[in-house]
């Protein structure tokens, strides 16, 4: 297929006169990697909200394969295949951990609710393959010894890994993480890595990537926009986004520019000897 | 003409009531984000509290003419007791939920409200009779226009409940009390943060909320002595089409509670006086559902939008 | 994927029916060995518990599992009630010439009856539709105003309706649209035929529990729950929110329409507009919130227990409601998911959640 699979086209919202997101784009390939990132209040959440239908663009247009998605409710937009996790981690604390997986799986359920009260063969069948299928997932996020632990009893990472396991459960075509690498140590870190550098070929999905952490960004994307203020104010790989004047000084304000690029050509020169 | 004269003069009347208990819910809501269902208990508590005093001091006897001023005392001592009422609601049933999901709130106001209404009906408190309410206030005919008379009592009436919003507007835009509650309904940790001291403020609003409420009670028994027992489904009425004017006025907003009630007192009277009188809480309840329908945030109110 | 068929059809089929069976049979038992047993009074005492573990089952299904709060629930029963008893009573005018019971066990009149019923769950369940759509759509607090006015201004209406038509000739003239109006007034709707026993009461419990209980272990009820812990969430998961609310507002409206038809055909009510006013709302409200929002046995245990409590405590009864409303407040304070929570009352003995695996 020749198209990107998720279009952007220069989204924005303005609350008031604040422009939270101005002109954002972004175009996603089949298996791709991508990442998002930009200082504390650049609008990297709110342009997940207006992908996924929390927040209704005033301009532009949102596509998956071609279909429009933007003005559509957010329920329809996860059903066309575009799956999101929580910065502030939003499981359902009082379900299992099974559970919570299981509620994600059932746009695979295609019997009534009479044929649920009368457990019809169809609804058994469906019902023992969502378990099947959420236990899976739950294997491949280490989390299958949890199974039947409520939700709010697990630890702050396998919170964050529950969250993904569940997005993962709608069978989206495009995965978006916002921070999920927020309050892991640094194996924690490690292991989630080397889990979602995995996760497009074997689920043939792309992801599009909030995280602070630079190194976790960094090692895993093709590519990088960079929010601050609203504005994108870059985008390209990771080693030339590393580099950028202008990505350094949002981050760190003027005066560490110099010294930043400084280090960052040592970096390099360092990384090639 | 008579009748539309009537009619104008009583839907402002009770469309001013229904607007001083109104602030009470849209207060609450503003600082806290929840309905204070016990609302319209505090209101039942003002007119019962009235009477119980006006009884008290022997002027609910035939023939017993109160002072000029008695009407004004008791209206302040009602006031006063209701307020105290609602402090100690907000301290004892609201304030360990702070903080607790809405569901929780929401219940546990319902549980105050059926506690109060329950008591106020103990043979000891207020019995299951009705009563008769005495015409505290003085009252003669000041005017006829038209064939319809202009009462001192309910001009009397009106002005009070003007004269008390126009008071709460002030304080409310005016003071430094009032920015403290605009700032405690705005974000109550960035408040909390900032220095204002959330609880009192939050006492202090259902506080007021109560008193105005209480204001309404005795009011509302001037106009219709004839006083229903404390759970009487008729006060239930009366408590949700005030809650529909905050809600039409747009919930949190001030001065929309106060054009709800109006709006209101309107619909329902002459609703009343022009179709059917047996249907008025008929056309209260449509409306509400129209505004839900087609304008959530009510006339005055922004749509929130949730923090995700 | 391609659904596999089960160990056996048959068996599935057989599965999928057994728990009804057993209703129909413990039902039967009820019916022509408990009752007759232990007297009128136990007997009449065992069908309002049986009718409020309906009221308040059917109420969690809004309430506990879907964390809506509906307190409107006495509203339902009244539509349920009043379509049942008007279908009865005229129904029986008009084939009998007599509103008397016809028939003996399964005969017409029961089979009659039993169509009133279920004429009342739907026209119930539309009333839910109508007053579910609007308010529903919004978050939070706002189904408990429209669902409280609701049950307030019908109790209004109903209070506004003309005297129940007594002879069969007056019934034959009216016509038929006309007689809905004739329900009694503020006095009630008397003379309804009483069909309800023991033996219908059970069999409609058995449905109402075997329904919430499939519901809470299948996807649908998952969709309800996971509405009640995080709606945001739960839309963010490709649930349509609000379509899922509206269906469990309906359901839990069909079956308190379920329950007010028993209730309108029962020895010793009245059916009339008081009696379901917003005090009988309460009552269901107070059933599930102590039993546990979102426990099917902890709202049946608790509904049982709130039927037989007044009976112990007769002398008591000025403070009956006070005591409730004391209870619901202390409850929110200390433990505000209610007794038993989400959980089963057989999660007590064996706590499935706890601890490290297996």
């Amino acid at each position: 297929m020749s198209g990107p699979l998720l279009s952007v086209e220069s989204i924005s919202l303005a609350f008031g006169g604040l422009k939270a997101v101005n002109a954002f784009s972004l175009s996603l390939g089949r298996r791709q990697l991508w990442g998002l990132i930009g200082p504390n209040g650049a609008g990297k959440t709110t342009a997940f909200n207006l992908l996924t239908g929390v927040y209704r663009p005033d301009s532009g247009t949102v596509s998956l394969e071609g279909r429009r998605l933007n003005g559509l409710p957010p329920h329809e937009i996860t059903a066309a295949g575009l799956a999101r996790t929580f910065q502030n981690i939003r499981l359902f604390p009082d379900l299992s951990v099974l559970d919570n997986v299981r509620v994600a799986c059932h746009l695979d359920a295609r019997h009534g609710l009479l044929a649920a009260l009368l457990r019809t063969p169809r609804h058994l069948a469906e019902e023992k393959a969502m378990e099947e299928r959420s236990r899976a997932l739950l294997s491949l996020f280490g989390l299958e010894e949890r199974a039947d632990d409520d939700a709010r009893n697990l630890p702050y990472g396998d919170q964050r890994r529950l969250e993904m396991a569940r997005a993962l459960a709608t069978a989206p075509k495009v995965l978006l993480l916002d921070e999920p690498a927020a309050g892991m140590n640094p194996r924690e870190k490690d292991e989630l890595t080397d889990l979602i550098r995995g996760l497009p070929a074997r689920f043939d999905i792309a992801v599009l990537l909030i995280e602070h952490d630079m190194g976790v960004v960094m090692d895993l994307v093709e590519g990088i926009t960079v929010l601050d203020h609203g504005e994108t104010i870059a985008v390209g790989a990771p080693a030339a986004i590393r580099r950028d004047p202008k990505v350094i000084e949002a981050y760190l304000g003027t005066g560490a520019v110099d010294e930043a690029v400084d280090e960052a050509v040592d970096e390099a020169v360092e990384g090639r000897a | 003409m008579t009748k539309l004269l009537q009619t104008a003069m009583d839907a402002v009347a009770v469309g001013s009531l229904y607007a001083l208990i109104a602030l009470g819910y849209t207060m609450v809501y503003g600082v806290l984000k929840f309905i204070n269902f016990a609302h319209s208990d505090i209101f039942v508590l003002g007119a019962w509290s009235s009477f119980a005093m006006a009884a008290a001091l022997g002027w609910t006897k035939a023939g017993a003419t109160p002072p000029l001023l008695g009407g004004f005392a008791i209206l302040l001592a009602s006031m006063a007791f209701c307020a105290a009422a609602g402090i100690a609601i907000e301290r004892f049933a609201y304030r360990p939920l702070r903080g607790a999901p809405r569901l929780n709130v929401l219940i546990t106001a319902i549980g105050v409200s059926l506690l109060l209404q329950n008591v106020g009906q103990l043979p000891f408190v207020f019995g299951t009779q009705p009563q008769r309410m005495p015409q505290l206030l003085p009252d003669r005919v000041l005017a006829s226009v038209a064939g319809v008379d202009l009462r001192l009592v309910d001009l009397i009436g009106a002005g009070t409940a003007v004269a008390l919003m126009l008071g709460l507007e002030a304080l409310v835009f005016r003071t430094k009390l009032g920015r403290a509650m605009r700032a405690v309904s705005w974000d109550v940790k960035t408040a909390a943060l900032m220095g204002i001291p959330v609880d009192r403020v939050v006492a202090f609003t259902f506080g007021l909320g109560s008193a105005l409420a209480a204001a309404a009670g005795l009011l509302y028994a001037m106009k219709y002595p004839g006083l229903n027992q404390p759970a009487h489904a008729t006060w239930v009425l009366l408590g949700l089409k005030a809650f529909v004017a905050a809600v039409v006025g747009g919930i949190g907003n001030i001065r929309g509670a106060m054009l709800g009630g109006l709006l209101i007192g309107a619909v329902e009277l002459f609703g009343a006086a022009y179709f059917s009188p047996h249907l008025r809480d008929l056309y209260v309840f449509t409306l509400l559902i129209l505004v839900l329908l087609y304008r959530p945030a009510g006339l005055l109110g922004r749509a929130a939008v949730e923090k995700v | 994927m391609e659904a596999r068929p089960g160990p056996s059809a048959a068996v599935t089929a057989l599965r999928g029916v057994l728990p009804f069976l057993v209703g129909a049979f413990a039902s039967l038992l009820l019916h022509f060995v408990v009752a007759p047993a232990s007297g009128p009074f136990a007997t009449k005492l065992v069908m309002d518990a049986g009718i409020n573990v309906i009221l308040a089952v059917s109420l969690n299904l809004v309430n506990g599992f879907t964390g809506q709060f509906s307190i409107g629930h006495a509203g339902f029963m009244a539509v349920g009630g009043y379509t049942a008893g008007l279908v009865t009573y005229y129904g029986s005018m008009l084939l009998w010439g007599s509103p008397a019971a016809h028939g003996g066990f399964l005969g017409g009149g029961e089979l009659l009856f039993l169509a009133a019923c279920l004429a009342g769950a739907a026209v119930a369940a539309l009333a839910g539709l109508l007053v579910g759509l609007p308010s529903l759509r919004l978050r939070g607090d706002y189904l408990a105003i429209v669902t409280l006015g609701f049950g307030e201004i019908l109790r209004v209406l109903l209070q506004r309706t003309g005297d129940v038509l007594p002879t069969a000739a007056e019934v034959r003239r009216t016509p038929l649209p006309e007689l809905a109006t004739h329900v009694g007034g503020a006095l009630g709707f008397t003379g309804i035929p009483f069909y309800t026993s023991p033996f219908w009461v059970g069999i409609f419990v058995t449905v109402m529990l075997v329904v919430a209980y499939r519901l809470k272990s299948g996807s649908h009820g998952r969709s309800f729950l996971a509405i009640r812990e995080d709606e945001v969430a739960a839309e963010a998961m490709g649930i349509p929110t609000t379509r899922v609310k509206v269906t469990a507002f309906v359901l839990s409206a069909l079956f308190a329409g379920l329950a007010g038809g028993l209730f309108a055909h029962l020895v010793g009510t009245t059916l009339n507009p008081r009696e379901l006013g917003f005090q009988k709302s309460f009552d269901v409200v107070i059933m599930v919130v102590l039993g546990g929002m979102g426990s099917i046995s902890g709202a049946a245990i608790a509904a049982v227990i709130l039927t037989l409590l007044p009976e112990l405590l007769r002398s008591f009864s000025e403070y009956r409601m006070i005591l409730y409303a004391a209870l619901l407040v202390v409850v929110m304070i200390v433990r505000p998911q209610g007794l038993l929570g989400l959980g089963e009352i057989w999660d007590v003995w064996r706590p499935r959640r706890k601890g490290t695996g297996r």
